[in-house]
């Protein structure tokens, strides 16, 4: 029997407005591998990656992560109660542009809150399951921390814990250095490559060029809301098939 | 001013005090309640308390405390003067933090709301964790203000009889015939019960300083 993916696409469509930002997407990703997605702004990466959690709502298509559907009932077709939705996302974690923590409440309780209040911690093992991936991003000694007095990396790597520490089986990353200054991206992108290494699997929407070289397994090209290009990064950042990629490319080495 | 006259003032002012302070913590209770239906948009209900926003919004205290004294017998509800003062009070007090706190949740930052849907939280944790405690923060100055507005309100009351702590200096210079010594007591009392509101208030907000919204 083959692998089961660990996260399905297929035939993904999305509009906004009557403008199709998504169509017909196709994508299977293995366990343990990092796929970057790449494309020129308003192509429709963030879509893509906020489909898979289901933060935005798809017009058609059916995401499965490990077979499991989200957002439709896989019987009915009916969308899932909000419980139940959230029960799936447990299984995703997801880290954004502009970190989004929790400003009233300090490092350690950004971390703990989801480990008690949706997975039902007692309170002295959110703590202790906290600080061992708060140590793992090098930000256990600011646990008492609040997020205001914390630099943009600091911020990303705690945004990064929280995420894991839900202990997901998919990471989703959107574009999660592009908000920093430029000193502070070397520190996360070094987590997230130990991440790859540990084999996690993560789906990452970033224009970091040579880390989608380095560290990616494959690396899809977004266009108008259609993949254009999937493969490894061998091939894609050497011989691209499509003309398009080949100037994106070219274009990002002048730049 | 006469022990007797102090008595009678600190009488009032207990009664201004008590009947303010329970319409307060109604007031706030119910109109986050009123805030978080009207989040919801359930058709109908939610015309319906836009309608009594605007209206409780526009009618002056003392018509609406007259209205509930006096339509309280004619429904045969009977109501003492109390209790048709704090309703009528927190029916007012109602639809203006009712306003305060659906512009705090309208305006309370999506990003947040996100991040808690992505590790799972159900919408009701995300309110109760995440949300809640924040726009009560940020509400609070202009809550604190509506509840000053309130105290200050409060001598409405009277119309119906009540002896708070406006109307018992009329009672006092009736007797005494020096109707200043009783206004700037009653004066100060008033000043003190804002004073102990806007204190609570610096002292909330300070616990919230190291937030940066
Ligand atoms: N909530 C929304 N409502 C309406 N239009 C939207 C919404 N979200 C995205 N769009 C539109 O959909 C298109 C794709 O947006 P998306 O954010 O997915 O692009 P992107 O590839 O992530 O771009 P960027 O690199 O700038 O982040 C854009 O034209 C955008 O304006
Ligand atoms: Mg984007």
């Amino acid at each position: 029997m083959p692998e089961q993916p660990e996260v399905s696409i297929r035939n993904l469509s999305k509009s906004f407005d009557g403008i199709e930002v998504l169509r017909d997407v196709d994508l299977e990703v293995k366990s343990g591998e990092v796929v970057s997605i790449l494309g020129s702004s308003g192509s429709g990466k963030s879509t893509l990656l906020r489909c898979i959690n289901w933060l935005e709502t798809p017009d058609r298509g059916e995401i499965r992560i490990n077979g499991e559907r989200i957002g439709l009932q896989d019987k009915t077709q009916k969308p899932m109660s909000r419980r139940e939705l959230a029960k799936v996302r447990t299984q995703l974690g997801m880290v954004f542009q502009s970190f989004n923590l929790w400003p009233h409440l300090n490092v350690l309780r950004n971390v703990t809150e989801a480990l008690i209040y949706v997975q039902g911690l007692k309170k002295s093992d959110a703590v202790e399951r906290a600080m061992a991936f708060l140590h793992k991003v090098g930000m256990a000694e600011k646990a008492a921390s609040y997020p205001a007095t914390l630099s943009g990396g600091q911020k990303q790597r705690v945004a990064i814990a929280r995420a894991l520490a839900m202990q997901p089986k998919v990471m989703l990353f959107d574009e999660p250095t592009s908000a920093l200054d430029p000193e502070l991206v070397g520190e996360v992108l070094s987590v997230m490559k130990d991440l790859s290494s540990e084999g996690y699997t993560m789906i990452i929407v970033t224009h970091e060029m040579d880390f989608a070289r380095n560290v990616s397994d494959q690396v899809v090209f977004l266009e108008k809301g259609i993949i254009i290009e999937k493969s490894a990064p061998e091939i894609f950042f050497h011989s691209p098939r499509s003309e398009r990629v080949r100037r994106f490319l070219e274009l990002d080495k002048v730049v | 001013m006469d022990g007797n006259a102090w008595g009678l003032l600190l009488q009032g002012a207990w009664t201004t005090a008590w009947i303010s302070g329970v319409s307060i913590l109604l007031g706030v209770f119910l109109g986050l309640v009123v805030a978080l239906l009207r989040l919801a948009k359930i058709p109908f209900l939610d015309q319906l308390l836009g309608a009594y926003i605007s209206l409780a919004r526009a009618t002056p205290l003392v018509t609406l405390i007259l209205f509930i004294f006096l339509s309280g017998p004619t429904l045969g509800i009977n109501l003492n003067r109390s209790t048709a003062a704090i309703m009528a009070l927190t029916l007012n007090t109602t639809a203006f933090n009712a306003e305060i706190w659906r512009s705090a949740f309208n305006n309370f930052s999506k990003e947040q709301r996100e991040a808690a849907m992505a590790v799972g939280m159900t919408p009701w944790v995300y309110f109760r964790r995440i949300m809640l405690p924040q726009t009560v923060i940020t509400s609070l100055p202009n809550l604190v203000n509506e509840m000053s507005f309130l105290v200050k309100g409060s001598p409405a009351i009277a119309v119906i009889g009540i002896v708070d702590l406006t109307r018992v200096t009329n009672r006092i210079s009736a007797v005494t015939y020096d109707p200043l010594p009783p206004i700037l007591a009653a004066g100060a009392l008033y000043m003190a019960m804002i004073g102990l509101l806007v204190w609570g208030q610096r002292i909330a907000e300070r616990k919230a300083n190291r937030l940066a919204m």
